[in-house]
């Protein structure tokens, strides 16, 4: 037997009779595979092939019933989409697509069933053991009050007036939920962190800082939050999480340092990029983003690196790339897991530096501001300067001989959170804006650092009210008479459009969305 | 010996009296001859005109000795006015270059290129519409190459009044970048790749 740890889901109802049939005859099912029964394969999501990946595993099979014969009709399709995009995204990771198969058996097929479990096993001794490292289970620690304590100490909660600026001007509170970032804070500071309420509203709160902006104590609630998360998770609490946690296991998985990520394949090879060069172009997560939504949302959200990148190409930027490109960590961050977080940076300023980069241009808002800002708090230092590509748009375009073809559309901007208001540069998009020519710019009743939250961050506590606050957020844009809803981050696209797949009210709320650097890319033109 | 090539060149830069072109003219002049070492001369426009008429600024530049300074067909022409540049235009070089302010000067009735930049909009913009010279000239100094970068700006920050130095140094390395897009712009035309 190898050391290979090979998980098998295994539908109970067609494909389980052939196992059965095996097991009955005593059959040499290679030792390495691991089977789990499941109802269905279509009830085995994304995030749950992707888990054993982050664990540790060599190979996963899925094993369903063949399309015709599923028990629950769609079932064998819903299961084929699932494994082609975490087939997609293990590719852009490097471990590689053939780590994960998805097939189908008859009841009677059991020869043909062990046939394929001794290929499998031999094909993944052949790709060998897969080189992620789990990162290290931390026990739970059991005393958090001292931390607590720190943690309202540090942020001066004690200030709070109890004014409840906060609560009024919350997006969530005013999208209907019962939630009040006050209430929340007196909680904490009286010690009692283990209240269900707070328990529950930690993991909810959007960290968007609008709470902040108009705090007249200046207590920083998104932050807080944040460092509260940290203590929760380290006491073994966690918030319900997006996608079945699918996005922290995939960063998870990237803070392991042996994976040949290949973060850059997919680029077109119109594109020029230039590894001597001491500018980098950090592009963030779109490709696994478009892949996770292909079917769902249909984002394309590769096209703001892509672009990004032509815009840089038009100004004779020829900037590296960083093959291994992780995630930023952001996510990380904010969902409470602090430790990968640091790995996910640590890994990311080291490859940097190696690079002996002098400055990074990225295109998103989040990535941004954690390497601006969280890097340096958290004690990764970084020697390179960080440049948000609309400022330097702005540099480059503002020397002159450059213009804007004529835009046939009407224009309003979502601010992004972590640009607008937490990094406070809404200055930076609308500098650019005002040098398009569309037909109208109109801005939304709620905007630059009052602007209100496309629905999410982070990846958790989405709910039923965050559905609300994209509805709202959307018709607001609509009251504007703009057919085009220009984004910066892409997160926002993702979500505003999540909105827009309403059963009901979809196709009122449809609206065209395109990221500013794209606007810029198809329109810009040396005069 | 290998025989010295005529580099002679023969600059007009011309606009209103106020405008700084003598300025701009004396500016250039020092730089050639402080800091590119060659020679120079400068012939400007006295007079009525300095008090708001059409004025001029005629500048010779050679790396041999300068017998006449008087510019009969320029090799440049700066146009910071209509009128300036209707007074000399005929009088320009065929195969000479043309800058002028865009917003002030209309190039009516010539088919050739030219090169212009809206000098007095950037200097407004920058706070000092007096600053449009000095724009101009690090615009000419990217379009033309007649002298070099450093050489200017040196001129520029020893020929401006005390405490100015940092404003107009913005302003000339304002146009003098305005120049370089403009250049850049016109090489990605010609290749066929306006766009991104």
């Amino acid at each position: 037997m190898t050391n290979l740890n090979i998980i098998l889901f295994l539908c109970g109802w067609g494909p389980h009779a052939a196992y059965q049939a095996l097991q009955d005859n005593a059959s040499d099912i290679p030792p390495e595979i691991k089977m789990v029964r499941i109802p269905c394969s279509g009830r085995i999501s994304k995030a749950l092939l992707f888990k054993p990946f982050e664990m540790g595993a060599d190979g996963v099979m899925l094993i369903g019933c063949e399309p015709g014969s599923c028990r629950y009709g769609t079932g064998t399709a819903t299961a084929e989409n699932n494994v082609e995009d975490t087939r997609g995204i293990l590719d852009l990771l490097g471990l590689g697509k053939d780590r994960l198969r998805l097939v189908t058996f008859l009841p009677d097929e059991s020869d043909a069933l062990l046939r394929f479990l001794k290929d499998f096993v031999s094909q993944i001794k052949n790709i060998g053991k897969s080189p992620v490292v789990p990162p290290p289970k931390e026990t739970p620690i059991a005393e958090i009050d001292e931390l607590i304590i720190q943690t309202v100490t540090k942020y001066d909660v004690y200030a709070c007036q109890d004014c409840g600026k906060c609560t009024s001007a919350c997006p969530l509170t005013l999208a209907g939920k019962p939630f009040s970032p006050r209430a929340i804070a007196n909680i904490i500071i009286s010690g009692n962190i283990e209240a269900p309420s707070v328990q529950n509203d930690i993991w909810s709160c959007l960290t968007c800082g609008l709470c902040y902006e108009r705090c007249p104590s200046a207590v920083n609630f998104s932050e807080f939050i944040r460092d509260i998360r940290h203590i929760l998770r380290k006491r073994g609490f966690d918030g319900h999480k997006a996608h079945g946690g699918f996005f922290q296991s995939l960063m998870r998985t990237m803070t392991s340092q042996d994976l040949k990520i290949k973060h850059w394949e997919w680029l077109p090879k119109e594109i020029r990029t230039d590894n001597e060069s001491k500018i980098l172009f950090f592009g963030g997560c779109a490709s696994y983003l478009d892949i996770f939504f292909r079917n769902h949302l249909g984002v394309q959200t590769r096209d703001i690196l892509v672009d990004s990148l032509r815009l840089l190409n038009f100004f004779d930027i020829y900037p590296a790339v960083l093959e291994e490109e992780r995630c930023c960590g952001h996510d990380l961050l904010w969902s409470g897991d602090k430790e990968n977080f640091l790995r996910l940076a640590r890994l990311n300023v080291d490859a940097i530096h190696k690079m002996d980069i002098q400055e990074v241009i990225t295109a998103c808002p989040e990535g941004y501001r954690t390497f601006v800002h969280d890097y340096p708090e958290h004690g990764i230092e970084v020697n390179f300067k960080v440049t948000h590509i609309y400022e330097l748009l702005e540099r480059e375009i503002d020397k002159g001989a450059v213009g804007f073809k004529k835009l046939n559309h009407r224009l309003t901007f979502q601010d992004p959170c972590r640009l607008s208001r937490l990094e406070n540069s809404a200055d930076l998009p609308r500098k650019l804006l005002n040098r398009l020519h569309p037909k109208a710019f109109t801005e939304m009743q709620d905007r630059e650092t009052g602007a209100t939250c496309c629905g999410n961050c982070a990846w958790i506590g989405c709910d039923s009210f965050s559905k609300a606050m994209q509805v709202k957020r959307i018709r607001q844009a609509h009251d504007t008479y703009s057919d085009l809803l220009v984004t910066a981050c892409p997160k926002c696209q993702i979500h505003l459009r999540c909105a827009m797949e309403d059963p009901f009210i979809g196709e009122e709320l449809n609206t065209r969305m395109m990221d500013l650097v794209s606007v810029l890319a198809r329109t810009i033109q040396w005069e | 010996m290998t025989e010295q090539k005529d580099t002679k060149q023969e600059i007009i830069i011309t606009g209103f009296g106020g405008q700084g072109i003598v300025l701009a003219g004396s500016i250039l002049g020092e730089a050639v001859v402080l800091g590119d070492h060659r020679q120079s001369t400068l012939v400007q426009s006295y007079g009525p005109e300095a008090r708001g008429g059409a004025c001029s600024a005629e500048v010779v530049i050679s790396d041999k000795s300068i017998h006449y300074p008087y510019v009969r067909h320029p090799d440049i022409l700066v146009c910071m006015s209509q009128s300036g540049f209707e007074k000399f235009i005929g009088q320009l070089n065929p195969e000479g270059t043309l800058l002028i302010d865009q917003d002030l000067v209309k190039p009516r009735g010539i088919a050739r290129t030219f090169f212009s930049i809206p000098s007095t909009r950037m200097a407004e913009e920058l706070g000092r519409v007096m600053m449009a010279n000095i724009i101009m000239l690090g615009f000419f100094t990217a379009i033309t190459k007649a002298v070099s970068v450093d050489a200017v700006r040196n001129a520029v920050v020893n020929s401006v009044p005390k405490g100015t130095e940092e404003m107009n140094t913005t302003a000339f390395n304002k146009g003098f970048d305005y120049g370089l897009a403009v250049l850049k712009g016109r090489e990605k035309k010609a290749t066929g790749k306006a766009g991104a």
